[in-house]
């Protein structure tokens, strides 16, 4: 840093000597902030009431489900008594600015952003009363009639023109939260049924599903932002996920059903002519409900694929804590390509263990050799047509002392059932394993990854509150490459899935640095690490 | 046809590189000539040598005024702790030359000689600081042709000095925080309910405005000063130069005349075409045109435009000028301390870009291969540490050449283990042989960063202690500093 009272010889500043000093434009903020500060020391008051104003949303730019790029979205100030002033920063893959867009608008919260044709979509809730501050719950009350909120559907190209946007009202009901700033004012809020999902139409434009109050809504646009068609999906689902492949929209609804991880059905639409595919119901041929762990499209065909685990019909809905899982909540796995609507388009391949026809794993899903349950969390299909389920190890131990203290206070009333409140066995994760499920429906274990056990907690306690892992997979189309990321509570493994071996390992913790990993660019992921000596971070995008 | 003409090429420059003249250019400066260090006296002296003056009645002016000051204090002692100059003797020598010459010649403008820093920067430029300082930048003393040329940079900014330009933008800088309209303006802001950021930032660009307005009529007062300084000095003044002052940010837009893969080949690297091709999808690749906004608007430039300085000045130009190249022995130190800078801030795209740009004009210099060895094993030493992205310092195609992209790219994708074998055999080549021993020592330790198994702070640590006990005084110590200290 020179000194800020020098003159130089030269005035202007040329880009790249800024690029290799350059400052993250998710800092900006912060940097336009300490300018202001630097220039109005004394004005503590004005600095704060211009920040009370501003807000920044940072968005990925996902186009066929790869990330292209990022976006920052930035409420810059109030404009008038119902509009405020936006600034948009785009950036490439590998965080370089291409370009700004400003631009007025009433109160807009960004959920969501898609990119197609050189066009960015972008799906904000614009209203008059979100974020907005109430003096009290009584006074939110009384404004509540003059709610109203809409589905703001934004175009731009990457000329930084705004091309077009399309408003959709909402049926929604007005809500507050308390504001962070008071105890008694409160600020508007409200919530969807389902929240906004966006997807790109590969070369048509976009398609965009909700659900408010009253009714689910998909709706697609072409790339000049017009709406094409619009269509209202009546079931009263629990959930849906959105996938678009090709020309083709598909809906993964979660129906309520008697075995409760279960009642999948798949609907299907034509982009270009809004045509809806027959309905497909995820069984399997005994009538076995599934639980869907993905819902992708597959990484070769590009067409869409469901993985996950036959429910066993009698344990099937005890599930998601230790003693469930050791019962054996679940008869085998699946995975269903659906490369068309007819039968014959339509592959499934069931593997199933509770026949105890598989060596290395038995009915209850117990592999004797790794003395561990699987507790299959995450699927996905490589390039080689398999499709691979990772899994936490669960062991188990009994919890003796638990029983003694049953034992010898079986005599009192509350005594024992206090004992064994917990279960008589305690439960643990350790390693993650691999399965492997080929095109022809052998499933095999692939691999085991080396992990430290977690602490033992109670039988009945969900798995998820003590397995530290996390798992997201990375692909690279170009060297037809799937890597699986497991998170880790010490550490991150890359696994190539490819070579079957763990590539790299990146530890939280080195120092005084903590790092953690983000998916990225096709190959890549983001490696976000945190200086806590120093409170500095730095970002970089590192291949794998 | 191709193929035999790229082999005939690849042969050549192996030939070279066999042949070349072992014109190791001595040792450069030593670790001891660093800011941190050499300037330890002046720093320590800086704050109470430069005190204050008492400028304003005005209390809250005054304090506003000693806060500016103090800032510029800090900020020249920020600079020296943070070893932005160095005093290498040999380049001291010529500038501090310059500056004797134009000092003795001008002794009524100026009657002590100013302090000169050398400015390790890569940027072309030079700047006072006032308070008769004044600082060159290596990026200037590299791209400067002649001595003429780095005079009249250097008598600008001695003008800036004589005129007290940043004296005077420091006073007025503290006026206008301190004054009543300054305070109106605010509270202007704060009373109005819409806009807030919008006036606020009125406000300050109205003070940008009115300070470089200002400051391009000083840089024309500095120019014309400057120009009197160089007469008196009898060192000729060219008006062109101000014109190849317009060039001075297009280094990284300049095209390799020989081909990347010429360049891999001829040092057994690995190379494969498709590596230098961008293989993302994303909005890098796509052909955007959002309104360039990396250029100044007129009112915020600083400078007046070269063009017109030379306009300006071109009737001033001395006829039949004898001018003075200057000395390739400077230019190749200078040019050293630049990469070697580059190197340890991690801007290796630009180090290695700039190391292939002087290879192109068929430098044999074995020194730049031993930095060329560093770049690959900086760079497989980043990817260890996941930093490779940072270390490349991936920049948009638009403000470099083809080559330079092409070069960015296959370091962004150049697989792994493909990095590992190019750090490998440039560890092992020919050129280490004639490597003077702390070159070689180096070598050790860098190949500790990189390649070592034993990936362990302690092991870095203990290289570095290893390097920088046998090297106390060599420049490369600087390195081994950074992991000495963990």
């Amino acid at each position: 840093m020179k000194p800020s009272t020098t003159t130089y010889l030269r005035g202007s500043v040329r880009p790249l000597k800024d690029y290799f000093l350059r400052t993250k434009p998710l800092f900006r903020l912060l940097c336009l902030l300490l300018l202001t500060s630097t220039a109005a020391q004394a004005q503590t008051k004005l600095f704060k009431a211009v920040a009370e104003d501003m807000a920044q949303d940072f968005q990925l730019i996902l186009q066929d489900g790869n990330l292209v790029g990022y976006l920052v979205f930035t409420q810059l100030e109030r404009a008038s008594a119902d509009s405020f002033n936006y600034r948009i920063e785009i950036m490439d893959e590998n965080l370089n600015d291409i370009g700004t867009v400003k631009f007025r608008d009433q109160k807009l919260n960004l959920k969501a952003v898609s990119f197609d044709q050189d066009i960015l979509c972008l799906a904000y809730v614009k209203s008059n009363f979100v974020g907005r501050e109430y003096k009290s719950e009584k006074e939110f009350r009384r404004s509540r009639g003059e709610c109203k909120a809409t589905l703001f559907n934004q175009f731009l190209g990457l000329n930084g023109r705004i091309l077009g946007g399309t408003t959709t009202a909402l049926d929604i009901t007005p809500d507050f939260t308390s504001s962070p700033a008071s105890m008694w004012k409160v600020l508007g809020d409200f919530h969807f049924k389902h929240g906004i999902q966006l997807r790109n139409i590969s070369g048509k434009g976009f398609a965009c599903f909700y659900g408010d109050d009253y009714k689910n809504n998909l709706l697609i646009f072409n790339t000049a932002g017009k709406l094409t068609w619009k269509r209202q999906i009546n079931d009263n689902a629990e959930g849906f996920t959105m996938l678009t492949s090709g020309t083709e929209i598909s809906l993964l609804v979660k129906m309520r059903e008697a075995m409760k991880e279960g009642g999948y059905q798949v609907l299907s639409f034509n982009a270009i002519d809004s045509t809806a595919y027959p309905k497909f119901l995820l069984k399997d041929k005994k009538g076995n409900s599934l639980k869907v762990l993905a819902f992708e499209n597959d990484p070769v065909s590009g067409k869409p694929y469901l993985a996950g685990l036959v429910i066993d019909p009698l344990r099937g809905n005890h599930f998601g804590y230790g003693r469930a899982i050791s019962h054996g909540p679940y008869s085998g796995v699946f995975s269903i390509s659906l490369n068309g609507h007819t039968r014959k388009d339509i592959q499934a391949s069931f593997s199933y263990w509770n026949d105890g026809s598989l060596p290395f794993i038995d009915k209850y899903g117990y592999l004797p050799q790794s003395h561990v349950y699987a507790n299959i969390e995450r699927a996905f299909k490589d390039y080689q047509g398999n499709t691979i389920f990772a899994a936490c190890g669960l062991t188990s131990k009994v919890r003796w002392g638990a029983i003694t203290g049953a034992v010898l206070t079986v005599w009192t009333i509350y005594g024992a059932p206090a004992f064994l409140a917990g279960g008589t066995n305690k439960y643990a994760t350790r390693d993650v394993l691999l399965f492997k499920q080929d095109a022809a429906g052998k499933l095999d274990l692939a691999t085991t990854v080396r992990a430290p056990r977690s602490s033992y907690s109670f039988a009945t306690y969900p798995v998820t509150s003590y397995d530290p892992n996390n798992y997201y997979t990375v692909k690279n189309s170009d060297t037809h490459t799937q890597y699986l990321i497991i998170d880790k509570a010490k550490d991150i493994d890359i696994y190539n899935v490819n070579q079957k071996k763990v590539a790299r390992t990146i530890p939280h913790k080195e120092g005084n640095n903590l790092l953690t990993v983000f998916p990225a660019k096709e190959g890549y992921v983001m490696v976000y690490e945190f200086n806590k000596k120093e409170k500095t971070t730095r970002l970089s995008i590192e291949a794998l | 046809m191709i193929r035999a003409k790229i082999h005939l090429l690849v042969c050549g420059v192996a030939l070279l590189l066999t042949t070349a003249v072992l014109a190791q250019s001595g040792s450069l400066y030593s670790y001891q000539d660093l800011s941190h260090f050499y300037y330890s006296k002046q720093r320590d002296s800086l704050k109470k040598a430069w005190t204050c003056p008492t400028s304003f009645k005005d209390k809250a002016a005054q304090k506003k005024y000693r806060e500016i000051w103090d800032q510029r204090i800090d900020g020249i002692i920020g600079a020296i702790n943070g070893d932005d100059y160095v005093h290498d003797n040999e380049v001291y020598t010529y500038i501090d030359g310059i500056v004797r010459q134009i000092t003795e010649a001008n002794r009524q403008l100026v009657p002590v000689k100013p302090f000169v820093f050398i400015d390790r920067s890569s940027w072309v430029n030079a700047y006072a600081v006032g308070g008769n300082l004044l600082a060159v930048n290596l990026g200037l003393i590299t791209f400067s042709t002649t001595r003429e040329e780095l005079a009249l940079a250097i008598a600008h900014e001695m003008s800036h000095n004589i005129l007290h330009h940043v004296e005077n933008a420091m006073y007025q800088k503290a006026e206008w925080l301190s004054s009543d309209d300054y305070k109106q303006s605010l509270n202007a802001v704060l009373d109005s309910k819409y806009e807030r950021l919008s006036r606020l930032k009125k406000v300050l660009e109205g003070y940008t405005f009115s300070r470089n307005r200002h400051q391009r009529y000083h840089e024309s007062e500095a120019d014309s000063l400057a120009i009197i300084l160089l007469k008196r000095s009898n060192i000729a003044f060219q008006a062109g130069y101000f014109l190849h002052l317009d060039s001075a940010d297009l280094e990284y837009e300049h095209p390799l005349k020989h081909s990347l893969s010429a360049f891999f080949t001829a040092y057994h690297l690995p190379y494969e075409e498709g590596w230098t091709q961008k293989r993302s999808h994303g909005l890098s690749t796509r052909a955007y045109s959002f309104s360039d906004t990396s250029k100044l608007a007129d009112s915020l430039k600083t400078h007046p435009d070269c063009v017109d300085r030379y306009a300006k000045t071109r009737s001033l130009t001395t006829p039949n000028a004898h001018l003075t190249p200057i000395p390739a022995s400077i230019q190749d130190r200078a040019n050293k301390m630049l990469l070697w800078n580059m190197y340890s801030g991690v801007s290796l795209t630009p180090c290695l870009y700039r190391i292939l740009l002087i290879k192109d004009k068929g430098n044999t210099d074995l020194w730049y291969d031993f930095m060329l060895s560093n770049i690959f094993a900086g760079l497989y030493y980043s990817d260890r540490v996941l930093n490779r992205f940072n270390a490349i310092g991936v920049v948009p195609k638009e403000v470099i050449s083809r080559d330079y992209y092409a070069l960015q790219t296959l370091l962004e994708q150049i697989p792994r283990d493909n990095l590992k074998q190019a750090c490998q055999t440039l560890q092992n080549g020919g050129f280490w042989k004639n490597m003077p021993s702390v070159e070689k020592d180096l070598k050790s330790f860098v190949f500790t960063l990189a390649l070592d198994p034993d990936d362990s702070d302690r092991n870095k640590a203990r290289a570095a202690h290893l390097f920088s006990t046998g090297n106390a005084n060599s420049m490369y110590n600087e390195l081994a500093q950074n992991f000495e200290k963990k």
